[in-house]
């Protein structure tokens, strides 16, 4: 698993490759942990790389986007691939959060 | 990890020889991944779709880590049996754990406004969601999971 970090139009592009998983987690928490302690106000998190989500991956997103709401900090999800998808529809997180189809538009249209 | 093959007389619906695969770990998170492998390697004469197998790899992960954390309290010195078997198009699976069981019904919904954002507890609703059939046991340490194989 590895995560890579780009500062895009003002806002931070994360791309994620691999797994998120119980195994991966905590590196990924440790990833966007910075990222929250500078208050960071805008993030896209690129899936296309991701190949599987446990119910461990889906906590850790859930709990970086509770970790960007006090300040105010909004998360945008992109390239999932279906099956990631439905796992989104399935548990309902796609009323939580904002999922684009691709990073191109999620950061043109990030006001 | 110990794993042994009971062999059956009976073929599935690809001709592959049906046998019931019983494994049995130790209640430690590093041998799960050993156990899905497994699982994944036994599936693959039969073409099984990559969605399907990733619900498979999933499940079995999910169930087991219950098994071993929950159920078994990690206590190393209880075991997980583990058995598994395809009849016709359907993988089954039975993980038993040696703990003292719980009550499925009371695992409050994860969907709902109170719980979305709650860090756990949607391990149970994704088996519920993703297998074609989940049942308990009455203790509620033992689960049996159906997948239809596409």
């Amino acid at each position: 698993m590895g995560v890579k970090l780009e500062s895009k139009n003002g806002l931070v592009v994360c791309h994620i490759h691999g797994e998120i998983d119980i195994n991966s987690s905590p590196s990924i928490k440790k990833a966007f942990d910075n990222l929250i302690s500078k208050k960071t106000p805008k993030i896209v998190i690129n899936l296309s790389r991701v190949t599987y989500v446990d119910s461990s991956g889906l906590a850790t997103l859930v709990e970086i986007l509770k970790n960007m709401r006090p300040y105010g900090g909004r998360m945008r999800l992109t390239n999932m691939s279906s099956k990631i998808k439905s796992l989104f529809e399935i548990t309902k997180l796609e009323k939580l959060f904002e999922i684009m189809a691709d990073e191109e538009e999620a950061v043109s249209t990030f006001m | 990890m110990t794993r042994s093959d009971q062999s059956a007389s009976s073929r599935s619906r690809k001709g592959h020889k049906e046998a019931k695969i019983l494994i049995k770990i130790p209640s430690e998170i590093r041998y799960i991944k050993e156990v899905w492998l497994r699982i994944l390697t036994d599936l693959k004469p039969y073409n099984v779709d990559s969605d399907t197998l990733f619900d498979v790899r999933l499940c079995v992960e999910e169930a087991l880590r219950n098994a071993v954390v929950h159920g078994n309290r990690s206590d190393n010195r209880l075991f997980v049996n583990v058995s598994y078997w395809i009849k016709g198009a359907d993988f089954n699976i039975e993980i038993e754990n040696e703990g003292s069981g719980f009550d499925h019904r009371i695992i409050p919904d994860p969907t709902t406004d109170d719980n979305i954002m709650k860090s756990s507890g949607r391990g149970v609703y994704l088996l519920k969601n993703l297998m074609d059939s989940v049942e308990f046991n009455k203790t509620g340490n033992v689960i049996k999971m159906v997948k239809h194989l596409k």
